[in-house]
C-alpha cells in the first residue's frame, strides 16, 4: 500500500483523484442514467418505467427531426454570422497602436456580461416587438405602415444568439491575432503575394486555432440554447433545447427528453471532433 | 538607361506618432551598382532598416524617389518589386514546411508545383542545406533557419537582395563562418546585396562599399578602406574601430591635402585633412588609430621625415591576446591608446609602466576632422 502510494506520488496520478471522483459522480453517472432512461418507456406523469424501447429515438429522428435540423441550422448560421462580424472586430482590436484604445474596445466586448443574460434577452423583445423600438422608428420615418413581424421568428432567435455569443468568438480570435507576427505579412508580400493572397495563405492559417476555438465556443452553446428561442422565437423559433426543457415538467416525457439530450450531445461531440481534427491539420501534428 | 540597381534620390521619411514627427531618414542620396555588396552601417535607430524597407516597398518615402534598375518605384507595391528580403527574425512561415516556404514565392509567380518543388530543392542545395525540405522551421537551428530564409529569397532571383541584420541572432563563431559563406554566395550568384548591420566588423569584412548612417543621415559612403582610413567625421571615426581623438587648433592647410595643427600641449604636428573638412582654421580634432602608433625608447634617436614623434610616458599596459594596449600620457592633458601586436615577447617586457618613451606615427595615418 505504502509503496503504491509512493509510486503514484512520484508520477502524480493521485493529484487527479479529486477530479476523477467528481467527474464520476456528477458526470459519468448522470450520463449513464440519462442513457438508460432514454431507452425506457413513459409512465404516468412523464416518468420512466420498464420495458425498454427505442421509440423515443424514433420520434427524435422522426417528427422532431425538423426541430433538430432547425437547431443545427440556426446554430450554424449563428456561428457564421459571429465569425463574419467577430473576425474583423478581433483584428481591429488587436491591431490598435494605442494600448488604451485596445483596452476600451476589449472592455466594450465584455461589457454585456455585466448584466444578466435574461434581462438582456428581454431587452431584445422590446427592440423587436410589434410596438417595439425598431418598428417605431421605421414607422416614424414612413418606411413602413404596418409593423414588421420581427419578434417570434427564427430571425429574432438568430439576432439574439449572435448578440449573446459574439464575445465567445471575438476573444479567442483576438488572442490568436495578438500572437500573430505581422512580419509574416511583410514576408508574404515580399515574396509576391498581394493583400488577398497574403491573407489567405498566411494570416488565415496562422489565426485558424483561434477561429476554430471561437466557432466551437459559439456553435456548442447555440445548439442547446433554450432561453433565447423561448423569449424571442415563439412557436416558429422553437429549438431542441426548448423541446428538452418541456419534457422535464408536469406533463413532460422524461424518456423522450433523455433521448433528445443524448442526440444533442452527439451533435456537440461531432462538432468537437471537427474542431479537434481541424486543429490537428493546422498544427501539422 | 541607368547602370545602377538601386538609386535613392533625396529620400526623406517621417514617422508621425501622437502629433510628434520623427525623421527616420533625412535626405539620403545613394547609387548602388549592379552586383555590388553594399552595407548600411549604423547604430540602432539610425534609419538603416527604414531605408531598407523603403527599397523593399514596405514604407513609402515622405519625399524623394526610389529607383530600381532605373525604374521609379512610386506606387509600386512590395509584391511587384524585383527585390526580396531576408528578415532579421527570418519570418519563415511556421505553418509551412521548409520546402513550402521556399516554394511560396515561386507559386505566387504562377509557377507549377512540380517545377517550384524542383527549384526549391536546388535552392536548398545552393545554401548547403539539403534534406531538410520536409521539416518545419521551428525544428531547425538558428543557423539553418537563416539559410532557409536566404534560399527562400534567392530562389526568386531578385535584382536586389535586401538583408536586414541576417546574422544578428547567431553566435559569434557561426556568424564569422556565415560572413565568409554569404560573401562567397554573393560573388557566385552576382546579385546586388543591400546589407543592413550595426556590426562594423561585419560591414568591413563583407561589403564592397559601406554607407555609415546616424540620425537618419548618410554620413559617409565609401569602400571599407576609405571609411576606416579616411573617416569624414568624428562619428564615423568613432563608430568604426577604435580611435584616439586629440583636440587642437588648425593653423594652416596646404595644397597637398595636409594641415598643421597645434595640439593642447603646444606640440605642432602635420596630418592629413579629411575630404569633407570645413574648417579653415580654429578648433579641430585629430584622429589617430591606436595600431598606427608605434612606441620606441626615448633615446632611440630622431624619426624620419613624414613621421610625427612625441615624447610620452607609459601609464598603463594591458595584455589582450593578439595585442598589447598601451596607454600613453603626452604632456599634461593628452592621453593616447596604442596597440602593438604581440609578435614576440618584446612589447610588454621592453616597456615597463612609468617609462619615458617616444610615440611615433606617420602623417598619412592621422586625419584632421571638424570639431
Amino acid at each position: 500500500m505504502s509503496r503504491w502510494f509512493r509510486r503514484s506520488q512520484k508520477n502524480g496520478s493521485l493529484l487527479a483523484l479529486p477530479t476523477a471522483l467528481w467527474l464520476l459522480v456528477f458526470f459519468v453517472l448522470p450520463l449513464v442514467i440519462v442513457l438508460v432512461v432514454s431507452l425506457m418507456s413513459r409512465g404516468r406523469g412523464g416518468v420512466a418505467q420498464m420495458p425498454l424501447t427505442l421509440q423515443h429515438y424514433e420520434r427524435t429522428f422522426g417528427i422532431f427531426s425538423i426541430i433538430l435540423w432547425r437547431s443545427i441550422g440556426l446554430a450554424g448560421l449563428t456561428t457564421i454570422v459571429c465569425l463574419l462580424v467577430g473576425y474583423p472586430l478581433a483584428f481591429f482590436i488587436s491591431t490598435r497602436r494605442r494600448r488604451i484604445v485596445q483596452q476600451i474596445t476589449l472592455f466594450l466586448v465584455i461589457l454585456p456580461f455585466w448584466t444578466n443574460f435574461l434581462i438582456r434577452t428581454y431587452a431584445w423583445r422590446i427592440l423587436l416587438g410589434d410596438e417595439g423600438t425598431i418598428n417605431g422608428i421605421l414607422r416614424a420615418l414612413g418606411i413602413i405602415s404596418e409593423p414588421l413581424q420581427l419578434l417570434n421568428t427564427q430571425f429574432a432567435v438568430l439576432v439574439g444568439l449572435v448578440y449573446g455569443f459574439l464575445p465567445f468568438m471575438v476573444l479567442p480570435i483576438f488572442a490568436s491575432v495578438e500572437r500573430f507576427n505581422f512580419r509574416y505579412v511583410d514576408a508574404a508580400q515580399d515574396l509576391g503575394a498581394n493583400e488577398t493572397r497574403a491573407f489567405l495563405r498566411v494570416v488565415l492559417p496562422l489565426t485558424m486555432p483561434g477561429l476554430l476555438a471561437g466557432c466551437a465556443l459559439v456553435f456548442i452553446p447555440s445548439v442547446g440554447a433554450f432561453v433565447t428561442p423561448d423569449l424571442l422565437g415563439g412557436a416558429r423559433g422553437l429549438m431542441i433545447g426548448n423541446l428538452i426543457n418541456n419534457q422535464f415538467g408536469g406533463s413532460g416525457n422524461m424518456p423522450l427528453g433523455s433521448a433528445l439530450s443524448i442526440v444533442m450531445m452527439g451533435v456537440v461531440m461531432l462538432s468537437l471532433l471537427v474542431y479537434v481534427f481541424g486543429n490537428r491539420r493546422q498544427t501539422g501534428a | 538607361m541607368s547602370s545602377f540597381d538601386v538609386e535613392l534620390i533625396d529620400i526623406v521619411k517621417d514617422f508621425e506618432s501622437g502629433g510628434s514627427r520623427l525623421r527616420a531618414v533625412d535626405h539620403i542620396n545613394v547609387q548602388i551598382a549592379d552586383g555590388e555588396f553594399f552595407a548600411l552601417l549604423g547604430p540602432s535607430g539610425c534609419g538603416k532598416t527604414t531605408t531598407l524597407r523603403l527599397i523593399a516597398g514596405f514604407e513609402q518615402p515622405t519625399a524623394g524617389r526610389v529607383l530600381i534598375r532605373g525604374r521609379a518605384m512610386e506606387g509600386i507595391p512590395a509584391y511587384h518589386r524585383p527585390v526580396n528580403t531576408v528578415f532579421q527574425d527570418y519570418a519563415l512561415f511556421p505553418h509551412l514546411t521548409v520546402e513550402q516556404n521556399i516554394m511560396f514565392g515561386l507559386q505566387m509567380e504562377g509557377l507549377e508545383k512540380k517545377e517550384a518543388q524542383k527549384r526549391a530543392l536546388e535552392s536548398l542545395e545552393q545554401v548547403r542545406l539539403p534534406g531538410v525540405g520536409r521539416r518545419r522551421p521551428h525544428q531547425l537551428s538558428g543557423g539553418q533557419q537563416q539559410r532557409v530564409a536566404l534560399a527562400r529569397a534567392l530562389v526568386k532571383q531578385p535584382a536586389v537582395l535586401l538583408l536586414d541584420e541576417p546574422l544578428g541572432a547567431l553566435d559569434l563563431k557561426l556568424r564569422k563562418n556565415m560572413q565568409v559563406e554569404l560573401k562567397a554566395l554573393q560573388r557566385d550568384v552576382g546579385i546586388t546585396f543591400v546589407y543592413v548591420t550595426h556590426d562594423q566588423e561585419e560591414a568591413i569584412t563583407m561589403a564592397d562599399r559601406i554607407a555609415v548612417m546616424n540620425n537618419g543621415e548618410m554620413l559617409q559612403v565609401g569602400s571599407p578602406k576609405e571609411i576606416y582610413e579616411r573617416p569624414g567625421t568624428r562619428f564615423v571615426a568613432d563608430f568604426i574601430g577604435e580611435t584616439n581623438f586629440v583636440d587642437g587648433t588648425l593653423l594652416e592647410r596646404d595644397e597637398e591635402g595636409f594641415g598643421t595643427v597645434k595640439l593642447m600641449n603646444d606640440a605642432v604636428i602635420r596630418a592629413q585633412l579629411s575630404d569633407t573638412l570645413a574648417s579653415t582654421g580654429g578648433p579641430v580634432l585629430v584622429a589617430i588609430r591606436p595600431e598606427r602608433i608605434s612606441i620606441c625608447r626615448a633615446d632611440a634617436g630622431p624619426a624620419g621625415p613624414g613621421t610625427t614623434s612625441l615624447a610620452a610616458r607609459l601609464v598603463d599596459s594591458q595584455y589582450i591576446g593578439t595585442d598589447t594596449r598601451f596607454t600613453l600620457q603626452i604632456g599634461e592633458t593628452i592621453e593616447l591608446v596604442a596597440r602593438v601586436q604581440n609578435i614576440d615577447d618584446l612589447p610588454k617586457a621592453a616597456f615597463p609602466v612609468g617609462q619615458a618613451v617616444t610615440a611615433n606615427w606617420s602623417e598619412t595615418s592621422t586625419t584632421i576632422l571638424d570639431h
